[in-house]
């Protein structure tokens, strides 16, 4: 056995493959830092109002000086094509002339300019532009106006209603707000699920394309004709590429992490978001009140689930990289792997599978999905779908690995293309 | 003594029976050359008795083991070079003769012997320390037929060993082939396109057509059978039915 996983692993770690890895810790390492100096200039951006003020009145000098007392710096040109050539402005709110008599003298309703320009096709860019600044410019005045004309309990009038949120879960309640308390759980459940995407996808693409090579090359035929078991070959090219992918995993897992912590340990500007991070870890005992936390025993099962995937994964690609014609369709042959990945992945992503209605049970039906959840299983303490999904994955995984030792001991490995190219194979005997 | 003892072996893909019942015998230290057409059940054949395909009916004892029962067996004795076969592109050449010997013997002692005939034979010397995705064509055939058969097996499977090689390697590949049948009594059967191969290297052959064997005997009984001067012709007349 070790002899062939010497032999597999020298196949399978080449120079080329660790520079890869290299690069890729590099790459996305330096990623972290380049958010944190786009989220700093974002939050810097956020803290900053331009304003064009036609208006030159003591009103309009109020409205600068109450957005300065708010904490916003206030930056002022002519008009838009000056603060844009000479600020570099995307945006901006005019004060036009003759705002100040109609409000403050003829008590009329009357508008403020709200200027975009338009330099980039990204609609989430454009979503944080214009409406939300000029609405700090119009809340600023709103609030001066009701200074001029209301007396009394102004911080009643302003704020009639305030919201306490309350967030229940396990059949317990905390006051606490849901997102906070999400986000304090966050960085490992949305970790674990990239992890798993990746390791997947990397196992199934590494050991398709190893075998792909071993059939192009005739070697593997002289691998099965010598007198070592076909369980000792298929378990030495399984040991191989799992070791491959952890490596890469960890490589790849480290580096998120990384970027992870510099982006939200990064000071930017007026914003602090390390203050924002430390308060999400302060709300970890929210999640504990909650009965969110899972135990020690509930990891073990997590890690249970994600060992058995990979099992699953190891087989299906030695199974589809059997089957592969040559070494060009390899990625072909790892689609059903990675579609089978792709959907649980972006599913749990974007909402509970487990409240999907009938598209679970299909769901379901596919094993990664359920490692996907197992966190959300144990969080939420759905204990008969965790365990449930454990043993339908052991079932899978048994029933992959005997029908890849069948596979590996018939004909199938060579006739295979008889089968559905009837005149190659004709031609090859 | 009998290295293999084909009894009747057949074998079909789907509707198409590739090898129809041929039955032939080669002796220790024999060379048995397999000639035919594509699709006449060449490597069908071959396969079957490297344990690779499973024979529909029939038999074949190789050292006195059957391929359908112990196929486990049969490995140990026997050695398979499949058609344009390559060896692993990142070992060097000594590392692969090194891994190979490791399938075969667990002793060190017989690991080392077994690598020592392996660089004997393949002849490569100094170019063993080198990558093998650095070595010619030919470098590389005479590397894996050094392989199959410095481990001795009592049966060699070779599949077209000389296919796409130059005039002087393939004189080579014959030379090594025939010093080790008569050296090591390692039984051969190989297949070949080349008639004069088979003339100059086999001890007898089989002419092959439809999955059957037309002739089969020494290539001295085949040009009888067929009154020609050579092989080629012979081969000609066997398969248009002249």
């Amino acid at each position: 056995m070790m002899h062939l996983l010497r032999k597999e692993l020298s196949e399978l770690v080449t120079r080329q493959m660790l520079i890869s890895l290299v690069m890729s810790f590099i790459i996305i390492s330096m990623l972290g830092s380049l958010m944190t100096n786009v989220l700093t200039d974002e939050f810097t951006d956020y803290g900053t109002v331009r304003m064009i003020d036609q208006d030159q009145t003591e009103f309009t000098q109020q409205i600068i000086d109450k957005l300065q007392e708010d904490g916003y710096t206030v930056q002022t040109a002519s008009d838009f094509t000056e603060g844009v050539n000479q600020y570099h402005w995307s945006e901006a709110t005019l004060l036009p002339e003759g705002m100040t008599d109609l409000l403050l003298v003829q008590h009329e309703q009357c508008q403020v300019h709200s200027y975009t320009l338009l330099k980039t096709t990204s609609s989430v860019s454009l979503s944080m532009m214009g409406d939300s600044s000029t609405q700090t410019v119009v809340n600023a005045i709103n609030s001066l106006l009701s200074d001029e004309y209301l007396q009394g309990d102004l911080d009643f009038l302003e704020n009639p209603i305030q919201t306490v949120p309350y967030t229940q879960a396990n059949n317990r309640t905390v006051q606490a707000n849901p997102s906070l308390i999400l986000s304090s759980l966050s960085l490992f459940d949305q970790l674990m699920p990239l992890l798993l995407f990746l390791l997947v996808v990397l196992t199934a693409q590494t050991i398709i394309t190893a075998i792909a090579a071993e059939k192009a090359d005739k070697t593997l035929e002289t691998l099965l004709s010598s007198p070592v078991p076909r369980s000792t070959i298929i378990g030495a090219k399984m040991l191989a590429a799992l070791i491959v992918a952890l490596v890469y995993a960890l490589t790849y897992g480290m580096a998120f992490l990384s970027t992870v912590v510099s982006t939200f340990s990064g000071n930017s500007g007026s914003v602090d978001i390390g203050e924002t991070f430390s308060e999400v870890v302060a709300t970890r005992h929210y999640a504990e009140e909650l009965s969110l936390q899972i135990p020690f025993m509930g990891w073990v099962g997590v890690l249970a689930q994600l060992a058995l995937t990979l099992g699953i994964t190891l087989t299906a690609s030695i199974i589809l990289g059997a089957l592969v014609e040559d070494s060009k369709n390899t990625q072909y042959a790892s689609l059903p792997i990675m579609l089978c990945t792709m959907f649980p992945y972006i599913l749990s992503m974007v909402s509970d599978i487990r409240n999907m209605g009938a598209v679970k049970w299909l769901l379901y039906c596919i094993p990664f999905t359920h490692t996907f959840i197992a966190t959300a299983n144990f969080r939420f303490h759905d204990l008969p779908l965790f365990f449930g999904g454990l043993v339908y994955q052991a079932v899978f995984l048994a029933f992959m690995v005997v029908l890849a030792l069948k596979l590996y001991s018939s004909d199938l490995l060579f006739v295979h293309r008889s089968i559905f190219a009837k005149k190659k194979t004709t031609e090859n005997e | 003594m009998t290295a293999l003892d084909v009894q009747k072996i057949e074998k079909s893909y789907g509707k198409k029976q590739a090898v129809k019942g041929v039955s032939f015998q080669i002796q220790e230290g024999e060379i048995f050359g397999l000639m035919g057409m594509n699709g006449a059940g060449k490597t069908t054949i071959l396969r079957m008795l490297a344990t690779l395909l499973t024979p529909d009916s029939g038999d074949a004892l190789i050292a006195g083991h059957s391929i359908v029962k112990e196929p486990d067996k049969v490995r140990a004795h026997i050695s398979y070079l499949p058609d344009e076969a390559g060896a692993y592109r990142s070992m060097t050449g000594e590392k692969y003769l090194d891994f190979i010997a490791g399938l075969y013997f667990k002793d060190e002692a017989e690991q080392d012997e077994c690598i020592q005939l392996g660089k004997e034979i393949c002849g490569l010397g100094d170019a063993l320390s080198r990558k093998i995705n650095t070595y010619s064509r030919g470098m590389t055939r005479k590397l894996v037929l050094a392989r199959t058969v410095m481990t001795r097996p009592a049966l060699a499977i070779l599949d077209e060993p000389t296919s796409g090689l130059d005039v002087l390697n393939s004189l080579d590949i014959r030379n090594t082939i025939k010093r080790c049948a008569k050296e090591y009594g390692t039984a051969f059967l190989l297949s070949s396109h080349h008639m004069q191969e088979v003339h100059t290297t086999a001890d007898k052959g089989a002419i092959m057509k439809d999955g059957v064997f037309l002739a089969e005997g020494t290539p001295d009984e085949i040009l009888q059978k067929y009154n020609a001067e050579t092989l080629e012709q012979a081969f000609e007349r066997a398969v248009k039915g002249e």
